[in-house]
């Protein structure tokens, strides 16, 4: 850990960051990061929630977020006997799970299927990927805004994420809550629930993404003026670009946001070993090919290395926008036309081998017992074809996959109708599943509570 | 050292020890030429493990043609086979690129922003059809375009107005006269074929299912295209008037993307009936064979003029274009 200049003191009491920042960091007054880390984490993890944590089977969470909304009826709840304005062009093929059959797009998954189970009555109540996506990353509508721009009443929820970095605390060495990808978007209007919301601008995400074109990317190191990651090897460079930094910044009311980015990026970027986390180039050139060297499968291997190095909820965004490349995103579900030929000739490839070697790296290297990974999207899509050979959004049943962490794998929850409009069974919320995953790592009812939060959703009890 | 000669008069003299196998990869480390193909990489398939192909058949020798690795789709040789046309994604962009064949250079087809892809040369190879995708806010409307190798001028050629509707896939017939096409603008998408100069559109299929990726072939009486009206998705074949429809292929999983070869007598296509996409070959009576024969991605075939099976694998790493030898028997 970089310490500027000389501790002064080791009472965190009566320091504020904002004070830490003008007294310590932009004047070199010489506190110590690491002794500030060390305060915020001995006050954030209270007794209670640090047992719970320990004894908790799970101890990380890898959520791909499929942004856009997958359909259901073409990866894991086929309908090959529905009528052909349905079923679409695709078989089910058996999985190493009897009766639980994937589509032919997804093969390897289909070998794996032993290791997660399938959620097939998933439901939402909105269509609308704002509040949609909100819903699945906090998972309530309070504070969502639709793609026209209407909010939701109620205060905004913080994102699962940042939950856990709130009930778990903080770290000196990792941020308890990464997303990887930028923010989440439908056309131009940028989507509500990504970050802490009331927990504060602590909580947000810390975010990396990973170009095929220019290798790991770290938004906030763009307000470091010319710094890199390969470049915070010189202690007086650093210093001389915070003290800029701090000089423009001072008088804005962004003060505090910074704050966060400083320690972030600070207790992150000035050690050699936290910055190689994140340089997946320093996995063997097998286990890259093996996770597929397109942006989504290297974001999978860095959420492991993440995960690996203390990370203990990262978000994989599938993309920042909903819409795919012809509708002029950059790759998401969002599927309305050309939905079989998207699907056929790039996503279902993509998840289907950034996933399994997922599941397989972290099984091999003993983590996918202690680490969650859940693959779901804001909602499905429309079981009957559209009229531009598409899939429209659909709220009212769609499928997820939930693997690891001490969850019961191998499995198929819940059932839709034959043509898979609606659940059949009893339905399950993104609540319900994030209260399960967050419940897998000791955050009870109880401990969210007790931290002054609401309980979103209840256990789904056939995953544990 | 190995000595290999190669279908297209390549021959690559490589140290035998530095092409071996190692997990599944494979190095290809080609040490000169005796032909100028600066780009072209022979792949030397002494591999093992788990790239060993069940039947123990040796693999094909393949030809390497780009290196980038970005995802590529649908390549499409030029009649004399001096270059080829294929569509790159590069993050958030699909762009058409002109392959020189012997030079390896490239260049953009078109400097158009918007996406661009599935190309096919005019049968004089002065021209050529392609989809373009004219974005509105957040809303892709495709349609055919015509673009001439000289002026280079985007004009457009089967459109929908006063809906949003798509047209895409386009292929030629061999005289030059007529495309063939799919559209949405009925309600789902079937294919269509209409003259060049303009004029109405003639349906060819007219079923809930999906119709698409037409090929004309050579002798111009039939168009193959794939269909999921018997299930999954299948190759079918039509004569160019709508009549005659009959089924090519009929096995358990995906055949898509047929393209004939250039003396009409097969068709090659995408298939994942091994349970991976491989490119296979069939007659017009005999069985399907399995070209490809790997256990990455090869999709997208397309025939040189001279027989070779062009196509895009993820063998080596990212996608990239490759050619591999066919003849008839030579597969199983």
């Amino acid at each position: 850990m970089l310490s500027i200049g000389q501790i002064r003191t080791r009472e965190c009491r009566g320091w504020t960051r904002r004070e830490l920042l003008r007294a310590g960091m932009l004047s070199a007054a010489g506190v110590s990061l690491a002794d500030l880390l060390r305060c915020e984490a001995a006050e954030s993890l209270g007794q209670e929630a640090g047992d719970n944590a320990r004894k908790a089977p799970a101890k990380s969470v890898i959520l791909l977020w499929l942004w856009g909304g997958p359909s259901h009826l073409d990866s894991f709840d086929m309908k090959p006997h529905a009528p052909v304005q349905y079923r679409g062009p695709y078989s089910p093929i058996a999985s190493s799970v009897p009766g639980l059959d994937v589509c032919e797009l997804l093969p390897q998954l289909a070998r794996r299927a032993d290791r997660y189970s399938i959620i097939r009555s998933l439901r939402g109540t909105s269509n609308d990927h704002g509040i949609a996506g909100t819903i699945g990353l906090t998972g309530d509508t309070a504070g969502a805004a639709s793609l026209s721009g209407q909010v939701l009443p109620g205060a905004l929820k913080p994102t699962h994420g940042s939950v856990v970095s709130k009930i778990l605390g903080f770290s000196p060495t990792m941020p308890r809550f990464l997303t990887l990808g930028g923010h989440l978007h439908q056309g131009k209007r940028a989507i509500k629930g990504e970050g802490g919301a009331a927990l504060g601008a602590m909580h947000d995400p810390f975010r990396l993404d990973y170009d095929p074109e220019k290798g790991i990317q770290i938004p906030h190191l763009q307000l470091l003026d010319g710094l890199s990651p390969s470049g915070i090897d010189s202690r007086e460079r650093l210093l001389g670009a915070v003290d800029q930094l701090a000089r423009r910044v001072d008088q804005s009311a962004d003060i505090v946001r910074l704050d966060q980015y400083y320690q972030q990026a600070f207790s992150l970027l000035t050690k050699t070993g936290a910055r190689e986390v994140f340089d997946v180039q320093r996995e063997p050139e097998a286990v890259r090919r093996r996770y597929g060297k397109f942006r989504f499968g290297q974001c999978c291997l860095l959420a492991r290395r993440l995960v690996e190095s203390g990370a203990r909820f990262v978000q994989v965004n599938w993309s920042s926008h909903v819409e795919p490349v012809e509708d002029g995103g950059d790759g998401g579900w969002d599927m309305h036309d050309r939905h079989f030929q998207q699907y056929q000739d790039r996503h279902a490839w993509m998840l289907d081998q950034a996933a399994s070697a997922l599941l397989d790296d972290l099984a091999e290297r003993g983590r996918l017992s202690d680490t969650v990974v859940v693959a779901v999207g804001e909602f499905g899509r429309t079981p009957k074809i559209n009229n531009k050979s598409g899939r429209d959004h659909w709220e009212h049943c769609y499928s997820g996959l939930v693997a690891g962490g001490g969850l019961r794998a191998g499995q198929v929850i819940g059932a839709s109708d034959r043509l898979g409009e609606h659940p059949i069974t009893r339905a399950f919320t993104a609540a319900d599943l994030f209260s399960t995953v967050l419940g897998q790592m000791g955050i009870t009812t109880t401990t969210l509570t007790t931290n002054g939060l609401l309980p979103q959703g209840s256990v789904i009890e056939e995953l544990v | 050292m190995r000595t290999l000669s190669t279908g297209a008069g390549i021959t690559v003299v490589a140290d035998a020890a530095s092409v071996g196998s190692d997990a599944g990869s494979i190095r290809h480390e080609s040490t000169c030429f005796d032909a100028p193909v600066l780009i072209a990489t022979v792949i030397l398939m002494l591999v093992g493990g788990s790239m060993v192909s069940n039947s123990q058949a040796a693999e094909p020798e393949l030809i390497r043609l780009t290196t980038d690795g970005h995802l590529k789709q649908r390549p499409c040789w030029s009649p004399d086979g001096q270059q080829v046309v294929f569509a790159r994604h590069v993050g958030d962009t699909i762009f058409l690129f002109l392959l020189d064949a012997k030079t390896g250079k490239e260049e953009r087809l078109t400097s158009q922003t918007f996406p661009e892809y599935d190309a096919v040369f005019s049968p004089d190879g002065k021209e050529l059809l392609l989809s373009f995708d004219k974005l509105s806010p957040n809303q892709g409307d495709i349609d055919v375009s015509r673009i001439a190798l000289t002026d280079r001028m985007l004009v457009p050629q089967a459109t929908t107005q006063k809906a949003l509707s798509h047209e895409e896939s386009p292929c030629w017939s061999s005289d030059g006269k007529r495309f063939a096409f799919t559209s949405t603008r009925h309600g789902n998408q079937e294919l269509y074929v209409a003259d060049i100069k303009g004029g109405e559109w003639l349906r060819l299929s007219e079923d809930p299912a999906i119709d698409a990726h037409p090929a004309w072939s050579p002798d111009g009486r039939t168009i193959a295209f794939s269909t999921d009206r018997w299930g999954d998705l299948e190759i079918a074949l039509i004569e160019p008037d709508g009549s005659n429809l009959r089924r090519l292929t009929d096995s358990r999983g995906l055949d898509d993307y047929p393209a004939w070869s250039p003396d009409g007598r097969h068709v090659a296509f995408t298939s994942n009936r091994d349970g991976n996409l491989e490119i296979y070959v069939q007659s017009l009576d005999g069985p399907a064979l399995n070209v490809t024969r790997n256990p990455s991605i090869d999709n997208f075939p397309a025939w040189t003029p001279n027989g070779r099976i062009g196509f895009v694998s993820n063998r080596d790493d990212g996608f990239d274009l490759y050619t591999v030898e066919w003849r008839a028997g030579s597969s199983k």
